[in-house]
């Protein structure tokens, strides 16, 4: 049993521009008529959410740790180029230059036209993230563009940069890559994010019998199964995918825990197992405090 | 599933609503501008084809919905508003089966219907009146059908319906009272993909073509723009979401994509708990077939 090889050493780091996106509110504001009720969660700063709590902690929706971070654009956003270079792992500073934490999840992006802006999430502490305001400039470190694991080719990663893949809990045995998860969820379970390419925003989980019991935290590992990443996210029988949970629940139907894809791959050549270690929350809280010490992603 | 009904639709159907006290409203929209989409198969295939938006001349209602080098075309002429919220009232209050009638242009006084919804209503006309018309031509709709309930069946709502569609989509009831309703596919549940988590009141459900069957035979089905359709497990009564026992039924309006987890687009009419409903094959089950002034 080993680690993968990959090509970290081929990767290039691109500085990419982005603003503290401002908190955005969607649906109906008086939550009348029975429909649900209006909670933050779209963009802002959200102080005091951070990886590894719970998600069903905070009544949020689609609310994710941390500050919002998304491209500057006039009018709405949709995802520019920082959304589509960005890798979570990702070292983020202010304009200033001040080290502000790391990306730690993406959301949005349904389609052209249809969408609500896409969202970056980054992790921080709490006394940095008292002091960031909406519409403020950060640069994000962006690196992964790129990064695959040459003695697996079947295998697609997506959204990681090399300090995430060190994170994951992954081992070759006999040839094949065995990825450790906290949750397992049929195709018809994941929802809204289908259709679109897998570096752009989530999928949510959607079906409340497939999340019944399974408290779920920020940072957790989940796979799916019969789910394609590799062109779009698309149902294919005989492959999985694998993601990390970085947003809470929606309040609208169809709408649920939003997973951030990482990888997938034909079956046969990534196996799913359960496990306590696959909740990488606290150790990407832990990374987000230490990028001000830390020299580089692309150390080891 | 019961079977083929013999002769096409019945004249009436049996099924009373609330359509008298149904606000009738009229909306202006513009004809946008067609887009060339960027797209990506599965296996990787990287093609430049027409997309959504514009005017479509061919292929129009009753032609296949999946056999055209296209990605998410859109039946007839794709109408929007500039204001979104005008084009919000829009997307919302128009209903398939609605009149529209061009204001200006080369093809002005001439009618067409609303067939469908994706990021636009999409209006058909007489392919004559298509070769006329431009994206940035005017457009009234005559929005008719928002709020529309069949009596006694609280469990099943009705989204984008103008109800000469519903006394047409349907064929009387069951002796237990549930409302007939013809469709000519039936989807699995694993074909829904991109319209999830959308409201099932505007745009419409990506469905994979390879996973539609002919109800009642598990036969392959014949995708056709503007066929009547139902796909398992759905439940549209809000946002478009996956639930065990329901189903949803609508209209086929958009084309194929190549894309993985897009496919042709089903516009919803109707949602309802699956023993609620009697689902009845009919091939004929298509707006191809529906004349809405001899319905109303």
């Amino acid at each position: 049993m080993s680690r993968p090889r990959d090509n970290r050493a081929a990767l290039v780091t691109v500085a990419a521009e982005g603003i503290v996106a401002p908190a955005r509110c969607y649906g109906d504001p008086a939550g009348t008529a029975g429909g649900p009720p209006l909670l933050p969660g779209c963009g802002g700063v959200a102080v005091g959410v951070h990886m590894g709590d719970e998600l069903d902690s905070w009544l949020g929706d689609h609310l994710m740790p941390g500050a919002c971070v998304e491209d500057r654009a006039d009018g709405q956003p949709g995802p520019g180029s920082l959304h589509l270079l960005a890798c979570l792992g990702n070292r983020v500073r202010l304009g200033s230059g001040e080290q502000l934490g790391v990306v730690v999840g993406k959301r949005g992006g349904l389609a052209p036209g249809f969408l609500p802006p896409s969202l970056l999430a980054v992790e921080a502490p709490d006394a940095l993230l008292e002091r960031v305001c909406p519409g403020q400039r950060v640069i994000v470190e962006t690196l992964g563009r790129g990064l695959l694991l040459p003695d697996h080719p079947g295998v697609c990663l997506a959204n990681l940069s090399p300090a995430m893949l060190d994170l994951l809990p992954l081992a070759v045995r006999a040839g094949r890559l065995e990825v450790t998860v906290r949750a397992w969820f049929p195709p018809w379970a994941v929802s809204t994010g289908i259709g679109q390419d897998a570096w752009i925003g989530d999928v949510d989980i959607a079906d409340e019998e497939a999340l019944a019991g399974r408290s779920l935290r920020y940072g957790d590992l989940v796979g799916i199964s019969e789910l394609d990443s590799s062109a779009g996210r698309f149902r294919r029988p005989g492959y999985v995918s694998v993601g990390l949970v970085c947003h809470g629940p929606g309040t609208q139907d169809g709408h649920g825990p939003g997973v951030c894809i990482l990888l997938s791959g034909p079956a046969d050549e990534v196996t799913c197992v359960q496990g306590a270690e696959a909740s990488l929350g606290p150790l990407l809280a832990e990374l987000a405090v230490g990028c001000n010490s830390r020299p580089s992603d692309k150390g080891s | 599933m019961g079977t083929e009904l013999p002769g096409g639709p019945p004249a009436a159907a049996d099924l009373p609503t609330n359509a008298s006290s149904l606000v009738r409203t009229r909306l202006t929209g513009l004809v946008t501008a067609a887009s060339a989409n960027a797209v990506v198969s599965p296996a990787g295939l990287a093609q430049v084809l027409p997309g959504q938006g514009g005017v479509l001349i061919s292929p129009t209602l009753g032609e296949a919905a999946t056999d055209w080098q296209s990605d998410h075309l859109e039946v007839g002429a794709s109408v929007g508003h500039a204001d979104p919220a005008a084009d919000q009232a829009l997307q919302i209050l128009a209903c398939v089966g609605n009149r529209a009638v061009v204001l200006d242009g080369p093809a002005a006084s001439v009618s067409g219907m609303v067939v469908g919804k994706h990021g636009a209503v999409l209006v058909t006309f007489p392919r004559s009146a298509l070769r006329l018309i431009g994206p940035g031509d005017q457009l009234v709709i005559e929005a008719f059908g928002a709020g529309l309930q069949i009596t006694g069946q609280d469990q099943v709502v009705l989204h984008s319906c103008d109800p000469a569609l519903l006394g047409w989509m349907a064929g009387g009831r069951e002796p237990d009272g549930r409302p007939r309703i013809r469709v000519a596919a039936l989807f699995a549940r694993e074909a829904a993909g991109a319209g999830l988590g959308m409201s099932a009141r505007r745009f419409n459900l990506d469905l994979d073509p390879a996973l539609a069957s002919r109800p009642g035979t598990g036969a392959a089905a014949a995708l056709r723009l503007g066929d009547i359709v139902a796909v398992l497990d759905q439940d549209h009564r809000r946002e478009r979401r996956f639930r065990a026992g329901w189903l949803a039924v609508g209209v086929l309006c958009h084309g194929r994509s190549a894309a993985g987890g897009h496919g042709v687009g089903m516009a919803t009419l109707l949602s309802a708990p699956a023993d609620r409903i009697s689902l009845v094959a009919d091939s004929e089950a298509s707006l191809r077939a529906f004349r809405p002034e001899a319905s109303r």
